[in-house]
């Protein structure tokens, strides 16, 4: 029968939440890509059509500010697998 | 809030908005007495507006790039708004006055504010189409 | 016959729901790449036809708010992976 001190047990558990930490901030990569997509497709815009400046930079800002959220929920999983709260 | 043609009047909308929306968590965190969720909200409020603009700032500046270099610039950009995003959870989740959970819904206040007004628009389109076919 | 102690086996449970949360998260990815690319095209197509700038921000927000729907999927098992197990 194998059998672990709590020590062992302890910290398998607080390495396995370290590296899924580290996990779980792989996915702040894909808002980057995005967000890099839709601002080079509005320099293209804003060179075809310059009167419509505004209406491109409010697009782009509402469409940022919606895109920029998945980011923040694996920062939120990341840092309850750090302190475990 | 789909009229709105000029950026700036569009961010004073949606941060008058947002403000008024926050109001209802604020007042009932007053009441129930529990100063953490409170501090811990209007933390990550004030952080979701100054990204706000800093948002619009890079934006106005990669407009005047041409389209690879835009694209690395708000790249760059948004993984230096990432480590914000990261510090203020960090400082929230460490710091004992404030509430984590408060501080996290306070960073989604802007985003929940602009779901909500384009709901808002639908329903509105939907309703003024409806009216006109039966007038 | 290799036994385990009831201590062990929790153990090794525990870490795999935690190391499964943080792979949960990867798909973070997804969301954040499919809503940049709706906000690029969506830039795109108001620089076409600036007259119909607030039938397309419509549809983009709405469009994002649906493609979110896996990035909060994730979330809500990476939460019931740490909270639960």
């Amino acid at each position: 029968m194998i059998e672990f001190s709590p020590e062992v047990a302890e910290s398998i558990i607080t390495i396995a939440s370290f590296v899924a930490s580290g996990l779980a901030l792989i996915a702040g990569v894909g808002p980057g890509i995005g967000m890099g997509y839709a601002a080079g497709k509005a320099t293209t815009a804003v060179r075809r059509q310059p009167e419509a400046r505004g209406a491109i930079i409010t697009t782009m800002l509402l469409g940022q500010v919606v895109s920029g959220s998945t980011g923040i929920y694996s920062l939120i999983i990341a840092i309850f697998l750090i302190f475990g709260i | 809030m789909k009229e709105i043609k000029d950026p700036k009047k569009l961010q004073k909308k949606i941060l008058k908005t947002t403000y008024l929306i926050a109001l209802l968590p604020i007042i009932s965190a007053i009441a129930a007495g529990d100063m953490e969720s409170l501090l811990g909200f209007v933390f990550g409020l004030v952080v979701a507006t100054l990204l706000l603009r800093l948002k619009y700032n890079n934006i106005i500046r990669a407009l005047n790039m041409d389209m690879e270099s835009a694209e690395k610039f708000i790249r760059n950009r948004y993984f230096a708004e990432y480590g914000l995003y990261f510090l203020v959870l960090f400082t929230a989740a460490r710091n004992p006055s404030l509430n984590f959970l408060a501080a996290a819904v306070g960073l989604f206040m802007i985003k929940f504010t602009v779901l909500l007004l384009s709901v808002k628009d639908l329903l509105k389109d939907t309703f003024q189409s409806q009216f006109d076919r039966y007038k | 016959m290799v036994e385990f102690s009831p201590e062990v086996i929790e153990t090794i449970i525990r870490a795999s729901a935690l190391l499964g949360a943080g792979f949960a998260m990867i798909a973070g990815i997804g969301p954040g790449i499919g809503q940049g690319y709706a906000a690029g095209k969506a830039v795109e197509s108001v620089a076409r036809d600036p007259e119909a700038r607030g039938n397309i921000i419509t549809t983009m927000l709405l469009g994002q708010a649906v493609a979110e729907s896996t990035g909060i999927y994730s979330l809500v098992i990476a939460i019931v992976l740490i909270f639960t197990i």
